[in-house]
């Protein structure tokens, strides 16, 4: 049992599941109140890595930075979130709001466009070349070690440190803050919550704030740990942050993080041990997806949704 | 042998015990009523019939063959359609083929025929037409006509509620269940329905199980009324023993207005 | 006219109306309530010459209307030379039916199918692999073809069976990681390093790698072998003719009724005996099964079928087509895929492109905002705008005005007297692009004579964008660009597509 080759499969997947596990939380959260497939989720994850990669050429760039690899790491976040925050909330106002009353498959067109405009608009102007975080010469990456095989790098510890922060922080804020509560009522029954006072329009931006936010976040993770981002890297991600959001059980918000890690850890495993390995790693993902609806389609920790009729 | 049984049927959703132990029957051309306060289940008694909800346990018996855990369409096929409470009518196509659309049980022309225009789905086609036009016809004048090529959200509301009946009808149903047939209908058009309702029993032969709460319907159409309260049968019987028995009152008005009744 | 539902005489102080004829009781008032029941058809009914040609339309018989579609198809080989009638001719046709068989899986049936390039592809691939140099079988097209239909509407039902129970939000999952899946495969089935080793046979090439699968047969259908481009033209167009004469046909079927039920209210549909599952299932093999047909065709015109052409780009080109045509309307496709279709060839060149842009930036400004004064003033004001900036540019910013515009021809030249062009372009086009996105969403928030004042720079910003951003990949991301902006804003102002029908939706 090549038990260093387990060791870094497992670190690889929890660390790459953290980033899928914060693109699902967006994802989960806006299905749960609007029953919409957000499309454009994925593009703004990439919007986000690439807002971080500017910040950073505007403090200097990864050699020679203005403020300390550390510093300039968390202006970049805060930059990212807000920034890809406050993006979220146009698309909702523009692409999807007008479309509240709309036939189902409207807003999803709509989605399909925004994806289509964000992805194409970041071709354009950034072009499709692999942009450097340069982690190395940004923070330096050190690696640590328990026994003679378990290794991990500080990037890691961080990515993955960050996204559980990040996912406790969202289920405080879901479950002890009035706005939560809000939200919660708002993806039970929109129309009693709206007669209850709430005010669905900013419940809904607010909810968009959120997702979009942590999706900058693991974008940025995403260049920290892999050193390169690019205009398309929200295609995939994206998909797999959904099927992670499906497979936990779309609408729970534990069920997207433990979605995402599994997600990533199948992916990781995939890569390292089964036969075609990295370049058939999306299709055993998609594999595990199809199983999933198979056996439980309320995914592992969702609830099946009771009709009224 | 009864149309319909219910046996000991139960249905809860999470806690909450929509349905406790319920059974009762429906004979061969009888009109039987269900009353109950709101949340009573009547509607979900519906459901199950009609197979959206699963029984958690109990069974369900159409002319004597268990119908519970069939996938709806099936049932219907069996003999058994409704109207919606909240009227679900097709609003985007016409009336004639809201209609049409709910033959789809009793038809066989498959989908390569209908496509090559072969002769049985052209003979089918006609026949289903005629099915349509004469279920429509039942409500005289009102769906007659020119009305027949309107789109269904051109209707007025008595008017769904007429077209959504006889599209049940067209499933060649042999029991009819009515959610509410009179809900929000002005004092004609309650009139008009309690006489039709009454007309489906002696001219077309339906037996049929009706949820209503305005009980000069309910006086005037049933052969029978059972009453519902918290998912249990509280009472069962002609309508003026059950109109006044003190479980009933109690349900509907509370204890002391029972305590006044007696 | 009858008394409408005539007053007692005196009543109240009211005038007394017409006395009642003797047999008023006996009369059938259907003549008054018919002409108030077609009240919204005649207010839906529209004036001038759009009322005058959508009137017509709507009276010609069914075959009337497929000729006045397809016949200028018909006629187009003969007035045209054998380049253009591949790239507006028979690609538009191939995207048409390709286009058509996905409205029956979406606008018929409503499931967002976000895979349905992969049965176009296997079919091309299938075909390929039935008949081609590279695999060394030489099948004729009309035993290949079938084979090919079948086995990609088999496809359809093995990939629509695993989203039996599901909403339809997660087959637009599944359906999207199935066209991964499937491009992945076919890049990688060559035999080579990363294939599976099959049982029995090992490692086979069946699909040519990221190369593709080349030197594909042309049709040999009976013996008759289509070689020429004409060839292919009519043989599409037949194919096409005939597929809409069916879908007429199921549209007034039993089936067409149970699939425009199941979109309106699957619940109410299942419950008045039509098994909606089934019928789900029925119209994504078909749209599969199109797909496939589609892609025999598109293998042989190519004479080769290659893992590029079948991906997320052509998913939204077809998509495109359908929305723009209307969800669920027969006809309308053809119409989107002659636009869908168009529109880029004639964006290739980026002179042509030119032209197009501001000659719909125009357009739009006319149909948008009336009586016709206020766009009028509008472009002047943008023009004089435009000359400001420029004068005032020129003047403290030279690099702001050194720029060219490249084979413009006239138009490019008077242009570039008007908009900035930077000798150095990337950071400020990427401002100005952000600048001109927040610009037209705040557009849509304001109204009146502020909407108007908000156009002129607006409309500046877009020319500047244009010129010294988009202008350089008008067959590749701008091309993407404006498509996705075209999806947002149809739904937005017409989620029914141009010439789908209004819906009235439950809420």
């Amino acid at each position: 049992m090549n038990w260093s080759l387990f060791f870094g499969e497992l670190v690889s997947g929890l660390t790459l599941g953290s980033i899928y596990a914060l693109i699902a939380l967006g994802y989960t959260m806006v299905y749960g109140i609007l029953k919409l497939l957000n499309f454009a989720h994925g593009d703004v994850y990439m919007v986000g890595a690439f807002i971080g990669f500017f910040v950073l050429q505007w403090l200097g760039g990864p050699l020679k930075p203005v403020v300390t690899g550390w510093l300039a790491v968390a202006i970049m976040f805060a930059v990212a979130m807000i920034g890809c925050g406050a993006l979220g909330v146009g698309i909702e106002r523009f692409a999807y709001r007008p479309l509240r009353n709309a036939p189902r498959i409207a807003p999803l067109i709509s989605a399909l466009g925004v994806s289509i405009f964000l992805q194409n608009s970041a071709l354009l102007l950034w072009g499709p070349q692999f942009r450097n975080y340069d982690s190395f010469d940004l923070v330096g990456v050190k690696s640590y070690h328990i026994g003679s095989n378990f290794f991990i790098s500080n990037i890691q510890i961080l990515t993955i440190s960050v996204s559980i922060a990040l996912t406790i922080a969202l289920t405080l804020v879901v479950s002890r803050t009035r706005t939560g509560k809000a939200m919660r009522a708002t993806s039970f029954d929109r129309d009693a919550a709206e007669m209850m006072g709430i005010s669905i329009d900013r419940v809904i931006s607010f909810t968009f704030f959120l997702g979009s936010a942590l999706a900058a976040a693991g974008g940025i993770m995403f260049g920290l740990v892999f050193g390169q981002i690019f205009s398309l890297m929200g295609f995939t991600a994206g998909l797999k942050g959904f099927t992670a959001a499906v497979v936990g059980g779309i609408g729970s918000i534990p069920g997207a993080v433990l979605g995402g890690f599994l997600i990533g850890l199948t992916e990781a495993f995939a890569t390292g041990y089964l036969p075609g390995g990295s370049v058939y790693a999306n299709l055993y993902v998609f594999a595990l997806l199809i199983a999933m609806f198979l056996i439980r389609p309320s995914g592992l920790l969702g609830s099946p949704v009771i009709q009224k009729v | 042998m009864a149309l319909l049984e219910l046996h000991d049927v139960s249905k809860a959703f999470g806690g909450l015990h929509v349905i406790d132990h319920l059974s009762l029957h429906v004979d061969q051309g009888e009109i039987v009523s269900v009353i109950g306060p709101n949340g009573a289940g009547k509607t979900t008694v519906f459901n199950l019939i009609t197979g959206i909800f699963h029984v958690d346990s109990g069974e369900i018996v159409f002319e004597g063959d268990k119908i519970s855990g069939l996938a709806p369409h099936r049932i219907t096929n069996r003999g058994i359609a409704r109207t919606f409470q909240t009227l679900r009518l097709f609003l985007n196509m016409t009336v004639l083929e809201n209609v049409m659309a709910a033959e789809y049980g009793h038809t066989k022309a498959t989908f390569l025929e209908a496509m090559l225009q072969l002769p049985r789905s052209r003979r089918e086609e006609k026949r289903i037409r005629k099915l349509a036009e004469e279920k429509l016809s039942f409500f005289g004048q009102r769906l007659a006509g020119y009305r027949h090529d309107q789109p269904a959200y051109s209707l007025s509301y008595a008017n769904r509620r007429r077209l959504e009946i006889a599209r049940a009808m067209a499933t060649n149903a042999r029991l009819l269940l009515l959610d509410e047939p009179a809900a929000g209908m002005n004092p004609h058009e309650t009139h008009e329905m309690t006489e039709l309702i009454g007309k489906l029993r002696d001219d077309a032969g339906y037996s049929i199980l009706v949820i209503e709460h305005d009980m000069h319907v309910v006086e005037g159409i049933s052969d029978r009324v059972i009453a519902l309260d918290h998912g249990i049968k509280i009472a069962e019987g002609l309508f003026d023993e059950v109109a006044t028995h003190p479980l009933v009152v109690e349900a509907y008005l509370g204890v002391r207005a029972e305590a006044e009744a007696v | 006219m009858s008394s409408l539902g005539g007053g007692q005489p005196g009543e109240g102080g009211l005038p007394a109306a017409a006395p009642e004829p003797v047999d008023a009781a006996d009369r059938s008032k259907v003549g008054v309530d018919e002409w108030v029941a077609r009240v919204d058809e005649r207010r839906a009914a529209r004036k001038g010459l759009t009322g005058l040609v959508a009137r017509g339309w709507k009276r010609l018989p069914a075959p009337g209307r497929l000729v006045v579609l397809l016949g200028p198809f018909a006629i187009f080989p003969f007035i045209t030379n054998e380049g253009n009638l591949y790239r507006y001719g028979l690609i538009t046709l191939i995207y048409a039916l390709l286009a058509m068989g996905l409205n029956v899986v979406v606008g018929f049936a409503g499931l967002l199918d976000l895979g349905y390039v992969a049965f176009f592809g296997f079919g091309a691939y299938l075909y390929g692999i039935m008949a081609s140099g590279h695999s060394g079988h030489h099948l004729q097209a009309e035993i290949a073809i079938p084979i090919v239909i079948v086995s990609t509407a088999l496809l359809g039902l093995l990939l629509g069976l695993t989203s039996w129970r599901l909403l339809g939000d997660y087959l637009a999952i599944v359906t999207l990681f199935f066209l991964q899946a499937f491009v992945i495969f076919v890049n990688n089935a060559n035999g080579g390093l990363n294939d599976f080793s099959y049982p029995f046979v090992g490692k086979v090439d069946l699909t040519g790698g990221a190369n593709g699968l080349d030197q594909i047969d042309p049709f040999n259908l009976f013996g008759y072998h289509i070689t020429t481009t004409k060839g292919y033209y009519f043989f599409t167009l037949i194919s096409i003719t005939l597929l809409m004469t069916m879908l007429y046909f199921v549209n007034g079927s039993r089936t067409g009724r149970a699939w425009r039920a199941l979109r309106e209210d699957p619940l109410a549909a299942e419950v008045m005996s039509m098994p909606v599952n089934r019928l789900k299932l029925l119209a994504f093999m078909f749209g599969a099964a199109t797909a496939g047909f589609s892609g025999t065709i598109y293998g042989a015109v190519q004479s080769g079928a290659f893992p590029g052409d079948y991906d997320v780009g052509l998913l939204i080109t077809i998509y495109a087509i359908v929305i723009l045509g209307g969800l669920g309307s027969i006809g309308g496709v053809v119409i989107g895929a002659l636009v869908v279709n168009g529109a880029p060839e004639l964006l290739r060149s980026s002179a042509n492109a030119r032209f197009l842009f501001y000659g719909v930036l125009l357009l739009a400004l006319f149909v948008a905002m009336r009586p016709w004064y206020k766009p009028v003033v509008v472009l002047l004001g943008t023009i004089a705008f435009g000359f400001a900036v420029h004068g005032i540019a020129s003047q403290v910013w030279s690099r702001g005005t050194a720029g060219h515009i490249a084979g413009g021809g006239r138009l490019g030249r008077a242009l570039e007297h008007w908009v900035l062009l930077p000798s150095h372009t990337s950071t400020i086009a990427g401002w100005a692009y952000f600048a001109l996105i927040v610009s037209a969403l705040v557009l849509t928030l304001v109204r009146g004579w502020w909407r108007a004042l908000v156009l002129i720079p607006t409309l500046y910003l877009a020319a500047f964008v244009w010129e010294n951003k988009l202008v350089e990949q008008v067959s590749g991301a701008t091309r993407l660009i404006l498509l996705g902006t075209l999806l947002v804003v149809i739904m937005n102002v017409r989620p029914a597509g141009i010439f789908g029908t209004s819906r009235v939706e439950i809420v």
